[in-house]
């Protein structure tokens, strides 16, 4: 295990660095910089380069670089151009929205997919379960943003029940914070929830199958009691990577949901700054989400040898 | 066998319809009465700034918020034409004009600081230094800011100049404390009758009432501007009663705005000093027939019928905005290449400029900038111009087009500020991103700016407004009103004073 774990850190290592580059040089091969952006478009060639040199955009590529890396590995994440705001505390900010949202979004996701998948898999030949399974198909169909503008529109504007949209900070109000997240959580967890729906069926359609679970069920188990003492661990792993994907993928991916409802999450600030070239903000915030995913992926890896002692044995 | 589940599907059942239950006991989304007891209104915005600096930038998403309310510019133009004071009580002009002798008010900012003249000549020369060359324009002809005495400043022109004093009420002559200037970025610092409590980039400005204020306290003290950037979003907020007003709605939505009843169901503004003319811009270097026949491919109606709502928006030749005094409404007088497709296909045929590649660049993330490609990109495919079409996002518009050298396109249409001396240009090499450089044009502008009484400034302004109609570089669309949804309850509302700032202390329940 030990060895184990020190190559996954030897290849997290070198995947940050290399990411590190590829962020850099990508946001830079974008064209346009942030000074223009800032003093538009009736500035003079002049104004633009004098700002440009002020934030030090003219020195060379790799001296930007190294000095851009060095600080990030003394944990300083660098400034805003334009607000000379700390990155960390724009990152910290956001993720205040970011992380509850997709947690939770994807908490409800699991809680309709677990039972729905599972239901669906083990009635696949009674009418209820093909109901669940094409509604888990119309549901991955279903664009988010429309789902969210149809929440919004029944909830906020008819019922009056939640606000359509915005936010109200955790400290001024905890109950308008949570409030805030409902229908985006909601909207969230819906897709999720239809797309996860498939995976869980999927993985307990397999199991199912297997030769272990058919001898089970010759002892007499019913499908459910084979499922949970037998199948369960396996079904489990394809749905823990799946999780571990979707994690990973709806920390800076929720863009839609977040201009949607107007929340300043995450994916929206770095959309916003990627459009205004703000090239230290991006770039840090992206090495931060790369090692986060890499983060959550080693610890799916981990999770295989606890679900599966194979995997570990294998290892 | 399934009765777990089932089970598990009951108690989900049981708890989101509990959740729901819960939701709906609890008081809904603050009434706009409410807040009207309280003392509050929200209002929506569009875009975020990023930036509060408004001497690097000329954001609209800036300057619809922070002028006016946060900070104050040394006097303030009424619709009516008439000067108010601002930061300065009283103003003297000499006769020949070429001095102002500004009388700064005994009155505090914001943070609790005096105001003081070298907090006036500090911002005077700040904005004389700006990079936003709306700012420093204004200062062209100065030659001196001096401090007379401890409540007097003198500004020296070395000739007339209408630019100056139209400037001193507007962004050009807003006020700051020198000592704040470090934090203008995230929180600007003025004499206006609010102060900003916090900014959240892409979530919401907190004002509220400036108790160090010098005139009367606004009616409304606390004044939230949530940054909504999706349209529906924004009117779907507006209908559930969540937000009072939306002060700016641009052109992409006012169809669905009709289409939902909201014009009905609220006290609808339109307003032209936050429009903008949508124009296009052909680049000067095509031969000046061709550059004639491409204008004459511009359907304007077709293009304001897009948004389905004529009241919005004017179809015009004129660069100008129907507040400025040469603006003049479509008409055979005032367009001298109107749309005839028929004649321009002869042209294209007379001429051959078929063989001539041209390109169109278009805005891509900007709707009612991109619309216009899509209209005008087949008609003048139709009308026989080998045109294709160049679709890029603004960073990368902003690289090619504005800080292109040489121009990178042929035909582009833009929208933006209605000041005509963005196209002023003292030689070709120094033509700015439109290509357009006009001797002629540049002279009459400058010889407005040293007009000594508003008649002469008028008849300069339309004369030179017809050489930039004539030369078909800068051709105007439409000229797009500003309009604004607003509570029936909320009264109040005035026309902006100071560039497109949308003054709140007017505004009471």
């Amino acid at each position: 295990m030990p060895v184990y774990i020190a190559r996954k850190l030897a290849f997290f290592l070198l995947a940050v660095l290399v990411a590190s580059i590829a962020i850099f040089l990508l946001i830079r091969g974008a064209g346009g910089n942030v000074a223009a952006v800032i003093l538009g478009k009736d500035a003079t060639a002049e104004a633009i380069n004098a700002l440009a040199q002020q934030y030090g955009l003219d020195r060379p590529l790799f001296v930007q670089y190294f000095d851009w890396i060095g600080n990030l590995l003394q944990g300083d994440l660098g400034r805003s151009f334009r607000t000379n705001e700390p990155v960390t505390d724009l990152v910290v900010s956001r993720l205040s929205i970011s992380i509850p949202l997709c947690v939770s979004g994807l908490i409800l996701g699991l809680v309709i997919a677990i039972p729905a998948g599972t239901y669906s898999a083990l009635n696949s030949d009674k009418p209820l379960g093909a109901v669940i399974a094409l509604l888990s198909q119309v549901g991955i169909a279903v664009p988010v943003f429309w789902a969210g503008i149809l929440l919004s529109l029944l909830f906020g504007v008819r019922l009056g029940w939640l606000p359509t949209g915005g936010w109200t900070n955790w400290d001024v109000s905890l109950w308008g914070a949570v409030r805030s997240l409902v229908l985006p959580v909601i909207s969230l967890g819906l897709i999720l929830g239809a797309s996860l729906t498939r995976y869980v069926r999927s993985a307990v359609l397999d199991v199912m199958n297997q030769d272990y679970v058919r001898t089970a069920r010759a002892t007499g188990m019913t499908r459910m009691q084979a499922l949970l003492q037998v199948g369960l661990r396996n079904a489990a792993l394809p749905i823990a990577t799946v999780v571990g994907l979707q994690i990973a993928e709806l920390i800076g991916g929720t863009v839609i949901i977040e201009t949607v409802f107007s929340l300043p999450g995450l994916s929206r600030m770095i959309l916003a700054n990627v459009a205004a070239r703000e090239v230290i903000v991006v770039q840090s915030t992206v090495m931060l989400i790369i090692i986060f995913v890499m983060f959550i992926n080693l610890i799916v890896d981990l999770l295989y040898g606890v679900l599966d002692p194979r995997v570990r044995l294998a290892r | 066998m399934t009765q777990p589940i089932l089970k598990s599907f009951r108690l989900g059942l049981t708890m989101l319809t509990a959740t729901a239950a819960i939701l709906a006991a609890v008081p809904g989304v603050a009434l706009a009465q409410t807040r009207a007891e309280e003392g509050k209104m929200i209002l929506v915005a569009r875009q975020d700034p990023g930036t509060l600096d408004y001497t690097k930038s000329n954001l609209t998403a800036l300057r619809l918020w922070i002028p006016a309310n946060v900070v104050e510019p040394l006097v303030y133009f009424n619709k009516d034409g008439s000067v108010a004071p601002g930061v300065a009580e009283a103003w003297k002009i000499s006769d020949d004009k070429l001095t102002y002798t500004f009388t700064i008010r005994e009155a505090k900012f914001s943070n609790g600081e005096p105001l003081t003249v070298e907090d006036v000549i500090y911002s005077l020369n700040a904005m004389k230094a700006s990079p936003v060359s709306q700012n420093s324009a204004a200062y062209q002809a100065v030659t001196a800011i001096e401090k007379v005495d401890d409540r007097t400043v003198k500004v020296t022109l070395d000739r007339p100049s209408q630019n100056f004093w139209k400037g001193m009420g507007s962004t050009a002559g807003l006020i700051q404390p020198e000592a704040s200037a470090e934090t203008i970025a995230t929180n600007p610092i003025g004499t206006g009758p609010y102060k900003l409590v916090s900014y959240t980039s892409n979530s919401s400005f907190e004002f509220t009432a400036n108790e160090n204020y010098w005139g009367d306290a606004p009616a409304i003290k606390d004044v939230t501007v949530r940054i909504i950037t999706d349209g529906t979003a924004g009117l779907n907020a507006l209908e559930a009663g969540e937000v009072d007003s939306l002060p700016v709605i641009t052109i992409d939505l006012w169809e669905q705005l009709m289409a939902r009843g909201l014009d009905k169901n609220f006290s609808m503004v339109t307003y032209p000093q936050i429009g903008e003319p949508t124009y296009a811009v052909i680049n000067q270097k095509l031969d000046p027939e061709l550059r004639q026949a491409l204008a004459m491919t511009i359907d304007r109606q077709a293009y304001n019928d897009a948004f389905g709502a004529s009241w919005g928006a004017e179809n015009t030749c004129t660069f100008a905005l129907p507040n400025q005094a040469w603006y003049a409404a479509e008409s055979p007088e005032s367009c001298p290449y109107p749309y005839d497709i028929e004649k321009v296909m002869a042209l294209v045929a007379e001429k051959g400029y078929a063989s001539t590649p041209l390109e169109y660049a278009s805005l891509s993330d900007v709707p009612d900038l991109s619309l216009p490609a899509d209209i005008m990109v087949p008609t003048m495919q139709a009308a026989g111009f080998n045109m294709s079409r160049n679709a890029i996002d603004l960073a990368r518009y902003s690289q090619l087009i504005f800080q292109g050298r040489p121009p990178q396109f042929d035909v582009t249409v833009m929208s933006g500020d209605a000041d005509p001396t963005q196209w002023a240009c003292a030689d070709e090499a120094s033509a700015g991103w439109s290509t357009y450089c006009s001797a002629e044009y540049t002279q009459a502008l400058a010889d407005a700016d040293e007009a000594l009484t508003d008649e002469d400034y008028l008849a300069l302004m339309q004369k030179s407004a017809d050489i930039l109609r004539k030369d078909a570089v800068i051709v105007p669309i439409i000229a797009k009103k500003g309009v604004g949804l607003f509570d029936p309850d909320l009264k109040g509302f005035v026309e902006p004073r100071v560039a497109v700032a949308l003054e709140f202390a007017p505004l009471h329940w």
